[in-house]
C-alpha cells in the first residue's frame, strides 16, 4: 500500500483516465436506461389490431350498419360504398349504441347522427371515420390509424 | 504519482468500457435481428414495385415490427407473417420463400387461422430454425408439406374432407387393417398396445413408417406384427396417425368437423336409425313418410330446419328432435336430395343379417389386426404354442358354444401359453372386450364366427 | 491547478445551491470532508469514514460478501423488468417467456442475466461462508452476525429455487417436483412443508403462484432486511475481524458502553467501537477514497462479468412443463443435486439427517466453537482440526454435487459426462 501521501489530489494524466472512464461508466448507465425504456416499450400487441380485416364485401347487406364488437367500429354500407365509423364516443371514450338512425352515448347521453356528427349532449367533436380499402385477397381492410372525411367511400 | 490509485483509475476506464462494449453488443444484436432481413427486403421490393407514388410512399412508410395474428381460442400466436409478407398477395405467386403467396386462403383466412394450426411449428418464433421448430426443445416442428394434409382431421373429419383424399384414404387402412384390436383410438379399441389419441403429436413420419415396417426396429421389444402396407397405403396411414394429435380445437374451429356432404348425410341416416320410422326403396318403418321423392316434394331450406328442428317447419309432428348441427342437418339434406337424381342402394345396418352385422363388428374393433381377414389367422405372434401364431377363428363353431364364445370375447386371456418357457411370453394376446363390445354386437359377432366354418354346416339361425 | 472542465462543471454544480442540497459535502479535498463524506451521504454512511488497511486487502476478504450483495442487486433489477412481462399463469408463464426471447427488445439478454446472476449469487454466497469459516470471523463478538448469514445462504438458495420453478418448461417443472419431493423426506414437518408450499399435493397452478409470490416479494423483501442487518452488524461489531483485534473489543461491543475517554464528537455518537479504538491510527486510511473507489471497480466488475455471461450464454429453456412425461433422469437445481444424490442412497439419511445436521451445525457453530485463537488469518494454525473438518465437509458436498450433475444419467445410473440427452422416451 502506498502512505498516505496518497491523499493529494490526482495528476493531471490521472484525471483524464478518470474522466475517460466516467464518460464510459456514464454511457453505461444511459444506454442501460434506455435498454430498460426499450424492454418496456412493448414490441407486439395483444389487443385487436388497428389495421384488421372486417369479412368479404359481400358479408354486410345493403343499407346496413354492423358494429364490430372487438374493434368497436360500425361498417356502413350503402348501395355499393363502404365506410367505417368509429363506436367510440368522442366525449370521454364510451362504447356508443344506434338509436335510431344516429347513435347515442349511454355515459354522458352525447347524441350523433347517421353522419357521425354532434346533435347533442357534451361530446366536443363527430365520431372519427376510418379509411377504408380493399385487401389484395378481396376483403375490406380497415385503418383505424388513418382517419378520412365522412364522404369518402370505398366504392366497389 | 500513487500508484494505486492509478491502478484505479485504470481499472475504472477498463471496467467502464468493457460493459460499454457489452451493451453495444447486447444493442447490436437486438437491432439485427434476423427477421429483420427479410422485412427490408420485402419492403425494398414493394417499393420496387410501387406503380404510383402514393403507393411507393406507403410502401416506404411501412414500418418494420414484428407481425402477427392473435387466435386466442386457439391459444396460439403465430408470427410467421413478420417474415412470411406475401402468403396473402396472389402478385406476388412464384416468388421464392419467404416472399412466397399463399394460395388456398379463402376458405381458412390467416387472420382467423393462422399458420401453426396446419403447417405446425413454433408460432411465437422470430427466428427461422426455431420458428419452423427444427430446435431443441421444441416437439412440434413443421410438417413436411406431403403431410400438411394430416391437419385437416384436426378440425374435420377425416373420411368426410373431399379435399383430404389421403387422410380419409389413411382412415379406411387404419379401420381395415385391424389396428384398433390392439390400439385405442377416441377411446375404441384394445389395450395390448398403446393409445393413439395423441401419437402425431409426438411421432415423425419417418418414425411411424419405420414403425409400422419393422416395429421391433424403432421400439426394441414391441410385439407389434410388421405390417404388410403398399407404398401408397402406408403414406396415407402414416398422415392419419399424424392427424391424431389429440388437440381439441374449441367454438368456432370445432363446429366446421363436418363438412357437408351427401356421403356424411348418409352415414348419418344409417347412425341415427332414421330407416326405423322411415322407408326407402320400400325398405324401413311406416311411422314416417317415405323418403324416396322428399327432394322434389321439399325445398333444401325447408329441410335443413327441419333437420335442426322438426317442429319449428312441422308442429305437431312426431320426429324427435335430434340435435344436428347446421353441417349435419345440410348433410342429411344433400343425401336426400341425392336419392333424387340418383337411386342409392342402401346397406343399412337395421336391414342386414346378424352375420353381415358381425362382420362389421370384426371389422369395427379391428379383430382383424391379430385373427386375420375373415379370422383365417397368420399373424405372427412368437413364442406362442399356437404355432407361434395369434390362431385362426375358422373352427372356432367346433370348439365353442355360441355361450362360451362370448365368454371368452368379453372375458379376453391375458396369458398366452409359451412354446418356450425360457423365452419372453408372446407379446400378443386377446384384450377383454367386455366393456368396449356392446352386448348385442358380441351375440352377431359370435354368429359371424361361427359361419366361418365352411359350407355345409348347419349355422344356427 | 486549472482543472479540466469537467472537474470545473461538477464543482460549480457541487458548490451550487441545488448541488449542496444534494451532496453537502460534494467531492471531498480535506481529510475532514473525507469523514463528512461518508457519514453525510445515504449510501455511504454504511460504512466507516476509515478502515484498515487490513480490511482493504484483496487477500481478506476477496471481495466475495459484496460480489453477493451487488449480485442481488443485480437480481433485483433485472428481476423488476422480468416482473413487467410475466405472468404467473401455468397458461400464459411459457409463453411469456418465448415472447421475452422472440420479441422483447433486450428480454433475452436480461431474463440471461438474471439467471446468472441467480447462478453466482448462490455461488458467491457460499464462497462467502467459506471464507469467514476459513478465516475465524464468526467468533465473539460476531456470531450473531453469522446467524445472519446463515439465514441469508438460505434465503438465497430458497429465491433460487422458487425462482427456479417460474419458467415453467419441463427443466423448472421436474426440478421442483424432485426438489419438494426431497423437502418431504424431512421428518413430521416435511410432508405438510412440502403441500404448504406446493398448496396441493403436486406442482401446479397453485403452486406457480406461491412460488411466484415468494421469489418476487416475500423472500427478497426478508432477505434485502437481513442484508441491511448484516452490513449493520459488520460496523457495529467492530469492522472486519482481524489478527490485531484488541483484547477489550468484545467486552465494549457486547456491553454497549460509549467510550468514556473519548470526546463525543463527529463519529462517535454511535453504539460499540469507534474506528480508532485500539488501532494504531497509521493502519487506518479514509474510505473515501480507498473503500469506496475499491468498491465501484468491484461492482464495474461484477456488472462486466455477468453481461458478458448473459450476452454469448442462453439461459436454458425446455418444452412447456408436461406432468406426463418426465424427463429421465429428472434432476433437482444444481446446488441441490449433492441432496438428491444423497437422497438417492438413503431418503433418510440423505433428506433428512445429513441436511438437518449441516443446517445445526452452522447455527450452532460460533457458540460451539468459542475459542479466540486464529481470528482474522486465513486457515490459522490454532484452528487446523476446525478447518479440516470443514473442508471435509465441503469436499464431501462438492463431490455429492459434481457426481450428480454431470455422472448420473437415465435412471440415476452411472454415465460419462456430457453425454447428449438420450431420445425422449420409448412407447408411453
Amino acid at each position: 500500500m502506498s502512505p498516505p501521501a496518497s491523499e493529494q489530489p490526482p495528476s493531471r494524466r490521472a484525471f483524464f483516465e478518470l474522466t475517460f472512464g466516467w464518460l464510459a461508466a456514464t454511457f453505461a448507465v444511459v444506454a442501460s436506461s434506455v435498454a430498460a425504456v426499450k424492454f418496456l416499450t412493448p414490441n407486439v400487441l395483444y389487443e385487436p389490431s388497428l389495421r384488421f380485416k372486417a369479412g368479404r364485401p359481400g358479408d354486410y347487406a345493403d343499407g346496413s350498419v354492423t358494429f364490430l364488437e372487438d374493434e368497436r367500429v360500425f361498417i356502413v354500407r350503402q348501395g355499393n360504398t363502404y365506410r367505417c365509423l368509429s363506436a367510440i364516443c368522442t366525449h370521454l371514450g364510451c362504447t356508443v349504441n344506434r338509436a335510431g338512425a344516429g347513435y347515442h352515448c349511454p355515459c354522458h347521453g352525447s347524441v350523433f347522427n347517421a353522419q357521425g356528427q354532434v346533435e347533442g349532449g357534451p361530446a366536443p367533436r363527430a365520431l372519427e371515420w376510418f379509411l377504408v380499402t380493399l385487401s389484395k385477397d378481396n376483403r375490406l381492410l380497415v385503418d383505424k390509424t388513418e382517419r378520412v372525411a365522412a364522404d369518402k367511400y370505398l366504392v366497389l | 504519482m500513487d500508484g494505486s490509485m492509478r491502478k484505479f483509475y485504470g481499472g475504472f476506464t477498463a471496467l467502464g468500457l468493457l460493459v460499454g462494449v457489452l451493451v453495444i453488443v447486447a444493442y447490436y444484436r437486438d437491432q439485427h435481428r434476423e427477421w429483420m432481413i427479410y422485412q427490408r427486403r420485402y419492403l425494398q421490393e414493394e417499393v420496387r414495385r410501387a406503380a404510383t407514388p402514393p403507393q411507393r410512399v406507403l410502401a416506404e412508410r411501412t414500418p418494420i415490427q414484428i407481425r402477427q395474428i392473435l387466435l386466442p381460442e386457439l391459444g396460439r400466436v403465430d408470427r410467421c407473417t413478420t417474415c412470411h409478407l406475401a402468403v396473402e398477395d396472389p402478385s406476388y405467386g412464384g416468388y421464392p420463400q419467404p416472399l412466397a403467396y399463399h394460395p388456398l386462403h379463402d376458405q381458412h383466412p390467416f387472420d382467423r387461422f393462422g399458420c401453426t394450426i396446419c403447417h405446425r411449428g413454433q408460432g411465437r418464433a422470430t427466428t427461422v430454425a426455431a420458428a419452423h421448430g427444427h430446435v431443441p426443445h421444441w416437439d412440434a416442428p413443421m410438417l413436411p408439406l406431403k403431410y400438411t394434409e394430416a391437419s385437416c382431421g384436426q378440425c374435420h373429419q377425416a373420411a368426410d374432407n373431399p379435399a383430404a383424399p389421403a387422410l380419409a384414404r389413411g382412415e379406411q387402412v387404419f379401420e381395415a387393417s385391424g389396428c384398433r384390436g390392439c390400439h385405442k383410438l377416441g377411446g375404441v379399441g384394445g389395450v395390448v398396445g398403446p393409445d393413439l389419441d395423441k401419437v402425431g403429436a409426438r411421432r415423425s413420419p419417418e418414425w411411424l413408417k419405420a414403425h409400422f415396417l419393422a416395429p421391433a426396429t424403432v421400439t426394441p421389444g414391441s410385439g407389434m406384427p410388421p405390417q404388410k402396407f403398399s407404398a401408397p397405403d402406408l403414406e396415407a396411414i402414416t398422415l392419419f396417425m399424424l392427424s391424431q394429435t389429440g388437440e381439441t380445437v374449441p367454438g368456432f374451429y370445432a363446429s366446421m368437423k363436418v363438412i357437408p356432404s351427401a356421403a356424411v348425410g348418409r352415414r348419418l341416416f344409417q347412425q341415427k336409425g332414421c330407416i326405423g320410422c322411415h322407408s326407402l326403396n320400400g325398405q324401413g318403418g311406416k311411422i314416417g313418410p317415405a323418403l324416396d321423392d322428399v327432394g322434389l316434394r321439399r325445398s333444401p331450406e325447408w329441410m335443413v330446419a327441419h333437420f335442426r328442428d322438426p317442429q319449428a317447419v312441422s308442429p305437431g309432428t312426431v320426429m324427435p328432435r335430434f340435435g344436428f348441427t347446421e353441417g349435419e342437418a345440410r348433410a342429411l339434406t344433400d343425401f336426400l336430395l341425392h336419392l333424387r337424381d340418383q337411386q342409392v342402394a342402401l346397406s343399412l345396418p337395421s336391414l342386414m343379417g346378424p352375420v353381415e352385422r358381425g362382420r362389421e363388428v370384426f371389422r369395427t374393433y379391428g379383430c382383424i389386426g391379430c385373427h386375420g381377414p375373415d379370422g383365417k389367422g397368420g399373424v405372427p405372434n412368437p413364442n406362442a404354442k399356437t404355432a407361434e401364431q395369434v390362431p385362426a377363428l375358422t373352427y372356432v363353431a367346433d370348439g365353442y358354444t355360441k355361450a362360451e364364445l362370448a365368454k371368452r370375447i368379453l372375458g379376453g386371456q391375458r396369458d398366452i401359453t409359451p412354446l418356450d418357457p425360457k423365452r419372453p411370453p408372446p407379446p400378443l394376446y386377446m384384450p377383454a372386450w367386455g366393456g368396449i363390445i356392446k352386448e348385442a354386437e358380441v351375440d352377431d359377432l359370435v354368429a359371424y364366427l361361427f359361419s366361418l366354418k365352411p359350407k355345409g354346416e348347419d349355422l344356427g339361425f | 491547478m486549472n482543472a479540466p472542465l469537467p472537474k470545473r462543471l461538477w464543482q460549480w454544480f457541487v458548490r451550487s445551491r441545488v448541488g449542496r442540497s444534494v451532496f453537502r459535502v460534494g467531492l471531498p479535498e480535506s481529510n475532514l470532508e473525507r469523514s463528512q463524506a461518508m457519514v453525510s451521504s445515504f449510501l455511504l454512511h454504511l460504512q466507516p469514514a476509515k478502515v484498515s488497511r487490513h480490511a482493504l486487502k484483496a487477500g481478506t476478504t476477496l471481495g466475495l460478501g459484496l460480489i453477493s450483495l451487488y449480485l442481488f442487486l443485480i437480481l433485483i433489477g433485472t428481476g423488476l423488468l422480468l416482473m413487467f412481462y410475466y405472468v404467473p399463469s401455468t397458461d400464459r408463464a411459457y409463453d411469456a417467456m418465448k415472447d421475452l426471447q422472440f420479441v422483447v427488445s433486450a428480454g433475452l439478454v436480461v431474463r440471461n442475466m438474471h439467471r446468472w446472476a441467480a447462478h453466482l449469487m448462490v455461488l458467491f454466497v457460499l464462497l462467502h461462508l467459506c471464507r469467514v469459516f476459513f478465516t475465524g470471523a464468526y467468533k465473539r463478538p460476531r456470531e450473531f452476525n453469522w446467524l445472519i448469514g446463515t439465514a441469508l445462504f438460505l434465503l438465497t438458495l430458497g429465491l433460487s429455487f422458487t425462482g427456479y420453478l417460474l419458467p415453467w418448461d419441463q427443466l423448472a417443472f421436474w426440478a421442483i417436483t424432485v426438489g419438494t419431493n426431497i423437502a418431504g423426506y424431512a421428518p413430521v414437518v416435511g410432508p405438510r412443508l412440502k403441500f404448504l408450499l406446493l398448496g396441493g399435493n403436486v406442482v401446479g397452478q397453485e403452486a406457480l403462484i406461491r412460488f411466484y409470490a415468494l421469489h418476487v416479494i416475500v423472500l427478497p423483501a426478508v432477505a434485502g432486511l437481513l442484508v441491511a442487518i448484516h452490513l449493520w452488524r459488520v460496523r457495529k461489531d467492530g469492522g472486519l475481524s482481524r489478527p490485531d483485534e484488541p483484547a477489550d473489543l468484545v467486552e465494549q461491543v457486547e456491553q454497549s458502553r460509549l467510550p468514556t475517554n473519548k470526546t463525543y464528537g463527529l463519529m462517535e455518537l454511535a453504539r460499540g467501537t469507534t474506528p480508532l479504538v485500539g488501532r494504531n491510527p497509521e493502519d487506518d486510511v479514509f474510505s473515501w477514497p480507498h473503500l469506496v473507489f475499491r468498491e465501484v471497480l468491484l461492482f464495474l466488475a461484477v456488472v462486466a462479468v455477468v453481461m458478458f455471461l448473459a450476452v454469448f450464454w442462453n439461459a436454458p429453456l425446455e418444452q412447456v412443463a408436461n406432468p406426463v412425461h418426465p424427463p429421465n433422469p429428472a434432476k433437482a437445481p444444481w446446488y441441490f443435486l449433492g441432496l438428491q444424490e444423497l437422497v438417492s442412497y438413503s431418503a433418510f439419511w440423505g433428506g433428512v439427517v445429513v441436511p438437518g445436521l449441516l443446517v445445526a451445525v452452522l447455527v450452532l457453530l460460533p457458540y460451539l466453537d468459542r475459542g479466540r485463537a486464529g481470528v482474522g488469518r486465513w486457515f490459522a494454525r490454532e484452528r487446523v482440526v476446525a478447518n479440516t473438518v470443514f473442508a471435509l465437509c465441503l469436499a464431501a458436498a462438492i463431490v455429492l454435487t459434481v457426481i450428480g450433475s454431470l455422472f448420473r444419467g437415465p435412471n440415476w445410473s452411472w454415465q460419462v459426462p456430457w453425454q447428449p440427452p438420450p431420445a425422449a422416451g420409448g412407447e408411453p
